[in-house]
Parts: C-alpha cells; structure tokens; sequence
C-alpha cells in the first residue's frame, strides 16, 4: 500500500445554473482514513460526495481517484475534455456508494441485488458472484433475506442490503451520502454497527453525517462545510472538542441540543 | 323490435369473415411492429441527454400526434407517391401509416415509462459502474415496462382498431369485407354485428393478460 492519497480533490467548483454549490475545495483521503463530512443542509456536502464518483459533474478543479482523473481526459493544452463512459464506469467501480434512499433494486431480490455488480460490470461467474453475495450478506446479518424482494425489508435491513450491494464490488473506498437520514430512529444503530466494522477493518471511507455521535467516534478527521466551502477540517477532537471556526461552534452548539 | 335476424345467411359467409380477421391480424402484426420498434427509438431519443436526439423525436411525435390518422393514410397512400417516386401497395401502406402513427403513441408511453422511475435507480446502476445502455436494459427497462404495460395493451387495442381505416384505402381487413359483404346480402345489422364481436373476441384476451400481469407484479412489490 503506498502513501499517495487514495482521493484528492483540488480546487473544485460546481454550480447549478447561476447557484454556486462548490466554491473551491481542496482536500485529501489517505487509504485506510475515515473521512466524515458534516454541515447544514444545503451546504453542499452531499453535491461534494457526489462529485467523488462523478454521478455529478463539475465545471472546475479536479477530482482524483487513486492517481486518475475523476470524469475528464488531460487534452491538448490542460483543456479537460469528458471522459467515455466506460473509462467513467470503471473508476465508479472501484468506489462503492451508498444512499439515502438505499436505491436497492426492487425487481431483484436481495440476492440479486448484491450479485448485480459483479455479474455485469465485472463479469464474475455467476457462482463466485454468488458466494461472494453471500458472505456478505450474512456479514451484514441478512443471510434470511437473501430471496425477499426489497419491499419486504425494514430500512436498516434495505440499507445493510445495499451496503453489501456496494461491497460486492469489492471497492477501494466506500462513500455513504446521509445513510441514515432516512431511517426510524431504532434502525440507525444497527446500519452504524456495520459502518464501524468496516471501519475498523481498514475500509476507506467518506461519510456524509448527521451522526454526529459517528464521526466523533469512527472517523479520523472530520469536514465541516457551509456555503459550499470547507470552513474547518480537522480530527473529530478539535471539532467537537475545541473548534476553530465560530461557525462550526454554531452548528454543532444547533445540532447537538 | 319487428326486426328478424337472419344468421343463417350471415353462416354461408363465414368464410368472408375468417378471411377479414386475418387480414386484420397480420396489418394489426405489421403495423405494431413497425409502431414498436420506432417507438422505443423514438421515446429513447426522447429521453436523450443532447439536444440533438431529443429535438427531431419531439416533432414527429408532436406531428404524428396533431394529425388525424385519416388524413395521414391518404396522405402516405396518394400523396407520398407524387413526391418520393415510391408507390406502396394498399396493404404496405396502412400497416405503415398505422405504425407511423402509433410510434408517435408508443415512444410516449416509452419516455413515460422511463421518466416514471426514479433518479437514485440510474444512480445506483451509475454507481456500480454501469455504463449507459447496462443501466437501461437491466435496471431501468425491467422496472419501466412494468409501469408500460397497461398503456402498452390499451394503445395496441387502439392500434387494432385503427386497422378498420384500411377500408379507406381498400385493405381487405375484416370491416371491408363485411362492407362489401353488406353490399350482397343487404345484412348490415347481422354483419356489423359479427364485426363488432370478433374485433372484442380478438381484443379482449390482451387486455384480460394486462390486468392479470398488473396484479402480479404489484403483489411481488
């Protein structure tokens, strides 16, 4: 494993029509680090996540996975010209992403859900892809499940679901936009456990949060973002312990009470 | 109600019958197929990202759409010959008009479809690291066509019964047989009659299927 970051991201911009969503951010991941980003809604947090695998595009700076260009080609005279769609598909592969919504397949079952990737992107026989579904289902704790439709799962179980989903393309980090936003407060704790395994087993991660008893705990540095910029980055100790900005003592002083 | 029925005369003819519905059947086939194939080119354009797809889609669906179909079959039948140089038969072109026109009405329910399911499903496909038509075929279409189904029978139960305006162009479908059947037996309402329950014979099984097909997918979830 070499020191180089696994995700850099340089001067990067985004808007929406004339709403400037990014206003130059600049940061790094190092392989094995959790990075949790944290801020008010609207602050561009998930946007940011977001241009890590270029589901969103952005008009300047640059995102960089693992030393290649996130979404463009370098052309003739630093002009950044749109990658293919394939070159796209495959850096996206190797990132695993998990949402809000969950975003499981409901006309497959659990099963089908988790061997999906593997199957047609990466073309693993179907009995590997199989096992590998598997363990990680019953990694996950959902080994029951593995022939109920989505439908049929309570929200943690739909988003440990989709958690192995992404797993199963056994990607070199793993991006989590508010995974428990959208869940009843008794099923937070069961999508966290699984978070903080992996965490712990060495996973990359960046975790857009609301928890913020998570990034203080599992995270080894934590973002604050407003207004599209990055107001203070820093170990979970000095942002909840003694923060910088006044405006990350604001927030946290509103999310915390 | 003085008025006799007379069946037994309407049974000597069977045969006219038999010979219309499958003149019927095989220009509902033609006509469908060419409705669906440029349908699903027509409502993918639709869906297009660029400007360059979606804008010519959208004019002829508009055209086809804001047109009566009468007028479209004389046309494709009278006036596309003058201009084009290509004169089709009669049968060639009201499948053609037909599918013509219903493309304009498939690509609708095709872009619907598509448009129907949601963002964080082409999001998920996208972040497993689909590629554009992988997404479509197995996580957006498999979803879609769901949703497609009922409009999909109801437009083609329109379909079939728009293969009657063939008659204009003297297409032996099953309602000019049975106008020129009329013309021997002076049996109109007896005919007319056998019309109206064959096209409902060879109708109603599909729209039976779309009910049945709706039912099971919605208790699957």
């Amino acid at each position: 494993m070499s020191d180089a970051p696994l995700i850099k991201v340089n001067g990067l911009r985004k808007s929406f029509g004339k709403l400037e969503v990014l206003r130059g951010i600049s940061f790094e991941v190092k392989r094995g680090e959790v990075l949790a980003i944290i801020g008010p809604s609207g602050s561009g947090k998930s946007t940011l996540l977001r241009c890590l695998n270029f589901l969103e595009e952005y008009q300047m700076g640059e995102v960089e996975f693992d030393g290649a260009l996130v979404g463009y080609q370098r052309g003739k005279a630093g002009r950044m010209k749109l990658d293919s769609d394939r070159n796209i598909g495959r850096i996206r592969a190797r990132m695993g992403m998990v949402f809000q919504s969950f975003n499981l397949f409901p006309h497959k079952t659990v099963l089908e859900n988790v061997m999906e990737g593997p199957l047609v992107v990466q073309g693993v026989p179907r009995a590997e892809a199989e096992g590998r579904a598997r363990t990680l289902l019953a990694r996950v704790g959902l080994i029951d499940k593995i022939g109920a439709y989505p439908a049929r799962l309570s929200g943690g179980q739909q988003q440990r679901a989709a958690i192995a989903r992404a797993l199963a393309m056994q990607p070199a980090a793993m991006l989590f936009d508010e995974p428990t936003s959208a869940l009843d407060p008794e099923l937070v704790g069961e999508v966290l456990e699984v978070m903080q395994s992996l965490a712990a087993e060495g996973m990359t991660m960046v975790v857009v949060t609301h928890e913020m008893g998570f990034a203080r705990q599992v995270a080894d540095r934590v973002m604050m973002m407003d207004h599209g910029e990055i107001v203070e980055l820093a170990p979970p100790a000095q942002i909840f312990g003694a923060p910088e900005s006044p405006r990350t003592a604001e927030f946290l002083r509103r999310v915390l009470h | 109600m003085d008025y006799i029925w007379q069946w037994n005369q309407i049974w000597d003819y069977r045969q006219v019958f038999v010979r219309g519905a499958q003149a019927t059947l095989v220009l509902t086939c033609w006509a469908l197929l060419i409705g669906l194939v440029l349908g699903l080119v027509l409502g993918l354009m639709r869906s297009a990202r660029v400007a360059v797809l979606r804008l010519p889609a959208a004019v002829y669906i508009d055209i086809f759409r804001a047109t009566p179909i009468l007028v479209q079959l004389v046309w494709i039948y009278y006036a596309l010959p003058i201009l084009s140089g290509v004169q089709m038969g009669n049968v060639t072109s009201a499948a053609v008009g037909i599918g013509l026109h219903s493309a304009a009405y498939f690509a609708e329910i095709f872009r619907a479809g598509i448009a129907s399911i949601d963002k964080g499903q082409s999001d998920a496909a996208k972040s497993l690291g689909m590629g554009y038509g992988q997404a479509m075929r197995r996580i957006i279409l498999p979803q879609a066509v769901r949703r497609m189904v009922p409009p999909f029978i109801n437009e083609f139960a329109t379909l079939m019964k728009l293969t009657t305006l063939g008659s204009v162009l003297a297409v032996n479908e099953l309602l000019h047989e049975a106008e020129n059947l009329i013309n021997n037996t002076y049996r109109p309402l007896e005919t007319y009659t056998v019309v109206a329950v064959l096209f409902g014979v060879m109708i109603y099984p599909f729209i039976w299927l779309s009910q049945r097909l709706e039912l099971r997918w919605k208790t699957r979830g």
